[in-house]
């Protein structure tokens, strides 16, 4: 099974999509989380320091620079909030009491005026397990009254180790939920694209005249199944229907055909009984069963011309597969009638190729070619000539027949391909019934091919082409005009 | 010369029986599947005459019941079913012949005379004489009183037919489908021109003709009258 280019894009086209929607929102809303988580954190640090810095504030107030350095001590030697960092500076930037050793290098310790608070980051070196490790801080300053400088920070280590660990999982997160979205869509996208083309094909088979097939219900109860239930319901229609005309048309052959044949039984019990002589008929009589036989014969060849026509436009697209060649086929047909036309004073000329190749039911070709060949017999006056043309090419076969007898006016040559249409003088003296036309249009119908009535200035053109099984793709043949 | 009519329609079945037996043949009639399949594994007949639509078994069961138990009497198939599709779905199923009602009662006849004869001639054959009437087979010529005819390839086709059912009666439909494939009837009757074509290059010239027209029925090639 061949996968049919567009669909697949479409289907994937969608699924790509959807993998990058989903992508998007999840990122949005990952990065949301992460920014508020970080604000989140920033704020309480900021807000932690802000407590301790009024709290050793108070302490200034209460007891000056010894109850500042007393407490900074005991907090310092005690279990207190970890990662906290805390120094006490004289105007010189003199430790005085704390946790850091030395006041941080490239920190100034100048305080805008005003407010007399600044935020700092700077990174102090600690020892871990023997190694030297840097720790970022972050840290408030403020000048006390007395020119001291009070340091108060928080290591920020773990805080930017939660959120780089925070930022990878959504960056992660992001990845794997689009990864699992495009899986997911790829495998949703091929799934509906192999029912599609799978619809497509059985379509395809059941066009191509196979109307036991149906679409395949897989029993899930989805949209598809609706479809195919609704698909195959409308078939079954089809197919009763189809049956019921074929049905219909072998009943009226059957009822036609009996009356006829017992008919036609009754005068040739007549005449021969004439003729063996065991009776003697009316004179005159044989005169009259002879002719009342032919018209016999007329009547029952136009029957089952009609009968052709019907069952060929129910059964829609020939289920033959017969390879035909249509070269030899029309060659034989045009030495078959050559000499009946060179008899009516006609000349005929035949183009055909070595071979042309199609599918179909010969005898139903041959009966195109036929008709074709005895409408030009029937209309084309002595004098005229007769041109039967057979193209091959890698995708279709043509035939034309092309005469310079009295045609068919432009706005009467749809209705001539309609059955018992006799277009031109209505008292033409053919005896045709007018359906020759209008079965070649049938069976080119159910060849899938195009059959068209054109101007030969002057005379007739008509060209069928039919569409050989190379191209599937070809649209449904329809008789028209050009 | 004994054959089995299986026709449900009393009418048909009397005018053809009537006609059959004129023509020296002894008929018996069955007037349904049932019977007409009894009568065909029973006797023994010569030929089959099957109506295609009958009660109980059809034409086509009856031909594939014989042929199942071993017999093949040649079964000639009638039916009021006549598109292309009938006449080579009943062929397929193994009946001999297939003619559509209405027929003309010589049309029948020429058939029936067709079947019966069927294999009396080999196909190695090389050559066949009819009267002072010569054809090589081989090289496809045609001589008559040792002087050589010039024919088409098809004229050729159309003589070996005749030639090969000497006497016989050959109608257009089965020169239609022998020689050009055609299991349709055509609205103009273009067999004749080709029949007088042949007429002319076979005949003319000579006291004695040989090809012979049966009014309502057909052709014959055959020595005299």
């Amino acid at each position: 099974m061949e996968a049919e280019p567009a669909l697949r894009m479409s289907s994937a086209r969608l699924a790509l999509l959807y993998t990058a929607l989903v992508t998007l929102i999840t990122a949005v809303l990952l990065a949301t989380v992460y920014l508020l988580t970080r604000n989140a954190l920033e704020r309480e640090i900021a807000a932690v320091i802000r407590a301790e810095v009024d709290d050793l504030g108070d302490d200034l107030r209460l007891g000056g620079v010894d109850r500042v350095a007393a407490t900074l001590r005991l907090r310092a030697d005690s279990w207190g909030r970890t990662g906290a960092v805390f120094l006490l500076a004289d105007a010189q930037l003199q430790p005085v009491a704390g946790n850091l050793s030395a006041w941080p290098r490239d920190i100034e310790a100048e305080s805008p005026q005003g407010s007399g608070v600044r935020m700092v980051e700077f990174e102090i070196e600690a020892e871990e397990r023997g190694a030297p490790v840097l720790h970022p801080v972050e840290a408030r300053i403020e000048r006390l009254s007395n020119g001291y400088w009070l340091l108060v920070g928080a290591d920020t280590s773990e805080r930017k180790g939660v959120l780089r660990r925070f930022g990878l999982a959504t960056l992660w997160g992001t990845g794997l939920t689009a990864l699992c979205v495009w899986l997911l869509g790829a495998a949703y996208a091929r799934r509906t694209a192999r029912r599609v083309r799978e619809y497509a094909n059985t379509c395809q088979t059941i066009m191509q005249g196979d109307l036991t097939q149906r679409l395949r219900t897989i029993g899930t109860h989805d949209e598809f199944d609706a479809l195919a239930k609704a698909v195959n319901a409308m078939l079954d229609r089809v197919e009763e229907q189809t049956t019921t005309l074929r049905t219909a048309f072998d009943s009226i052959a059957h009822d036609l055909r009996t009356p006829l044949y017992r008919l036609r039984v009754r005068l040739e019990e007549a005449q021969l009984s004439a003729a063996a002589g065991h009776e003697s008929l009316p004179a005159g009589m044989q005169e009259l069963i002879a002719p009342a036989l032919e018209d016999l014969d007329r009547l029952q060849r136009t029957l089952t011309t009609l009968l052709a026509i019907a069952r060929a436009e129910a059964q829609g697209v020939t289920t033959h597969h017969d390879q035909v060649d249509l070269a030899e086929l029309v060659a034989g047909l045009v030495e078959l009638y050559a000499p009946g036309m060179r008899a009516a004073g006609l000349e005929i000329a035949l183009d055909a190729p070595d071979r042309a190749m199609l599918t179909g039911n010969r005898q139903m070709l041959a009966q195109l070619v036929t008709n074709l060949l005895e409408n030009a017999l029937k209309y084309v006056p002595p004098g005229g000539h007769v041109h039967v043309r057979v193209e091959s090419s890698a995708e279709s076969v043509a035939l034309t027949v092309a005469d310079d007898g009295p045609g068919i006016a432009p706005a009467d040559r749809e209705a001539a391909l309609r059955p018992f249409v006799r277009v031109g003088d209505a008292n033409a003296k053919a005896s045709g019934s007018g359906l020759g036309l209008s079965l070649a249009a049938a069976v080119a119908r159910l060849h899938r091919a195009q059959l068209t009535l054109g101007d030969n200035a002057p005379g007739l053109i008509v060209r069928c082409v039919f569409t050989t099984a190379a191209r599937r793709d070809a649209p449904n043949g329809v008789a028209q005009v050009i | 010369m004994h054959l089995l009519l299986i026709e449900d329609d009393a009418e048909a079945a009397r005018f053809l029986a009537k006609g059959l037996r004129e023509s020296g043949y002894v008929v018996d009639i069955a007037a349904d599947g049932r019977e007409g399949l009894f009568r065909a594994t029973e006797g023994t007949y010569v030929l089959i005459i099957a109506d295609r639509q009958l009660p109980h078994f059809d034409g086509l069961s009856i031909v594939a019941m014989l042929r199942k138990n071993g017999k093949h009497t040649p079964v000639l198939i009638l039916s009021a079913l006549g598109s292309v599709d009938d006449r080579i779905e009943g062929l397929r199923a193994g009946g001999d012949d297939y003619l559509t009602k209405p027929f003309a009662f010589g049309e029948l006849l020429a058939r029936i005379e067709a079947l019966l004869r069927r294999g009396n001639l080999p196909d190695v054959t090389t050559r066949i004489r009819v009267a002072d009437l010569e054809l090589d087979l081989l090289g496809r010529k045609v001589s008559r009183a040792g002087r050589p005819i010039d024919v088409t390839s098809k004229e050729f086709q159309l003589l070996e037919f005749l030639a090969r059912r000497a006497g016989q009666v050959v109608t257009r439909t089965m020169l239609l489908e022998a020689v050009w494939d055609l299991h349709f009837d055509p609205q103009t009757n273009v067999i004749d021109v080709h029949i007088s074509r042949l007429r002319s290059a076979v005949d003319k010239g000579f006291d004695r003709p040989l090809l012979h027209t049966v009014r309502g029925a057909g052709y014959v090639l055959r020595d005299g009258g």
